[in-house]
């Protein structure tokens, strides 16, 4: 008997208390930096190595360089750089692997369409997805290696 | 209403009595859309969440979206289910919950049928929703929606003896099975029953709560063991159906609480009785259905043979108890 006034006496306390639901869809949800979110990518930066779609473990990325437009300059620039968030399982190893950081996550994680077409997101796409950048990103750059 | 019900019945009487049970009604289902959004709201509080609040301001428009969506569905009949008893029965459950409301008198002057065994009336026709819950079991041919049904018919007529027997004191001291004179009762005697039934009261609560179907004895629908209980085959309207009346049982067990034992629409004290007796019986009422769901909020499921040996063994002996006392009490010193 006492053991159920000290419940409803809990239960009655409770109601006050700040609640620990969310508003997501009114507001966002604000990631922890690591997230793995959808890709950023940067064009300007990407040297068309092919690492990103060789390490794929779905084979979501498809790329084609072309030559660089500057006949004087060495290597290629990117052409089209497409990702297929159909199969992408956002396991991050592309942005990890990525030499110059053309590839990095964002927090961004909201990728629900009405058609499966448009899950097949292009160069331009993941160029403006550009916001909410993750701030720590593949250890590659560091110790002035590379770049 | 009293001086029509004493009159031949006639075309204007007719409309009469027609027009008072449509409005009691549209009452009742502006009731039961509320406590449904309210008790969502308020087991949403209690477990730290918001509850509803998309459909409309605050949510507010949530139940009657519900119902909406539950209109518009399917009416399905399983293809072996026993069509007539199918379809009567969800009408047996509901019914006899709204036509317990005649007696139940919100005030002194608004109130309904003035029936000189109200009490008994009320507790009559409520064990025949039972029967509906028992039929819609049976006649879906589903073992779920039989287990459902058994358990609650089991349940309901164990501790409807509980129920009947822990009013017996109220009856005593008043001498009359009028709901109307149970409160007059308590205005003369300057005390609402629950002082000197408190004993009653408790076996009352518990039994009532049981009767509702409503955690921490909501057995017979069990959504995480029974999938829904007796009521597993239904869908749409008629399922509403089944809703509809376990909450219009909470409107008239709520009332029928604030009656017996809170003193119906006396004010607590002398010097408040300028406020409207309606006011006071609305609060009541309120208190009473706020219970009912901060219980629920609060209590864990009970298991089938707890339930069954709380009803017989411990419930009904003390109701004895509290006849007995009540009787010594009135017998000799009143």
């Amino acid at each position: 008997m006492l053991g159920f006034a000290k419940g409803l006496a809990y239960t009655f306390k409770q109601m006050t208390q700040p609640k620990v639901t969310t508003r997501y869809p009114d507001e966002e949800i604000e990631m922890p930096d690591r997230f793995r979110g959808i890709q950023h990518f940067d064009p300007e930066k990407c040297i068309v190595c092919n690492q990103c779609a060789r390490i794929c473990p779905t084979d979501c990325i498809q790329l084609t360089g072309k030559p660089h437009p500057d006949p004087d300059k060495k290597g290629k620039v990117i052409n089209t750089y497409d990702i297929n968030f159909e199969i992408c399982i956002l396991c991050d190893l592309c942005t990890e692997v990525c030499p110059t950081e053309a590839i990095v996550m964002t927090n961004n994680f909201e990728l629900a369409t009405y058609s499966r077409d448009e899950l097949f997101k292009d160069m331009n796409w993941l160029n403006e997805n550009n916001t909410n950048v993750r701030k720590e990103n593949s250890k590659n750059l560091q110790g002035g290696k590379k770049k | 209403m009293e001086q029509y019900l004493t009159q031949p019945l006639s075309l204007q009487t007719f409309i009469i009595f027609f027009a008072s049970a449509v409005a009691l009604l549209l009452l009742v289902l502006g009731f039961v859309t509320y406590a449904i959004y309210f008790e969502r709201k308020v087991i949403g509080w209690m477990q730290a969440r918001i509850g509803p609040n998309r459909v409309g301001p605050l949510g507010l428009l949530q139940t009657v979206a519900d119902v909406l969506k539950l209109l518009l569905k399917e009416d399905t009949i399983p293809k072996k289910a026993d069509k007539p008893l199918f379809l009567i029965a969800p009408i047996i459950a509901f019914v006899p919950s709204f036509a317990v409301l005649a007696v139940i008198p919100f005030t002194d002057k608004l109130h309904f049928a003035d029936l000189g065994v109200g009490l008994l009336y009320y507790l009559a026709i409520s064990s025949i929703s039972t029967i509906g819950v028992l039929v819609g079991g049976w006649a879906s041919n589903n073992k779920y929606a039989l287990i459902g049904g058994m358990r609650s018919a089991a349940q309901m007529i164990s501790y409807e003896i509980p129920l009947v027997m822990s009013v017996i004191g109220v009856i005593l001291i008043t001498g009359s099975l009028n709901l109307i004179d149970i409160v007059e009762r308590q205005r003369e005697i300057g005390m609402w029953f629950i002082i000197p039934q408190f004993l009653g009261f408790i076996i009352f609560l518990i039994a009532s709560i049981s009767e509702l179907n409503r955690t921490p004895f909501d057995l017979p629908e069990a959504e995480s063991e029974l999938v829904a209980g007796y009521h597993v085959e239904y869908s749409g309207f008629r399922f509403a159906f089944y809703m509809l009346a376990e909450y219009v049982y909470v409107f008239a067990m709520s009332a029928l609480t604030t009656v017996l034992f809170l003193g119906g629409w006396l004010p607590p004290f002398e010097f408040l009785s300028f406020i409207p007796g309606i006011v006071w019986f609305i609060l009541k009422f309120s208190a009473v259905v706020f219970f009912l769901f901060w219980v629920r909020a609060t209590m864990p499921r009970i298991r089938v043979d707890q339930l069954m040996s709380l009803g017989w063994k411990v419930l009904l002996p003390l109701a004895l108890v509290n006849i007995f006392i009540t009787a010594v009490v009135k017998e000799f010193i009143a």
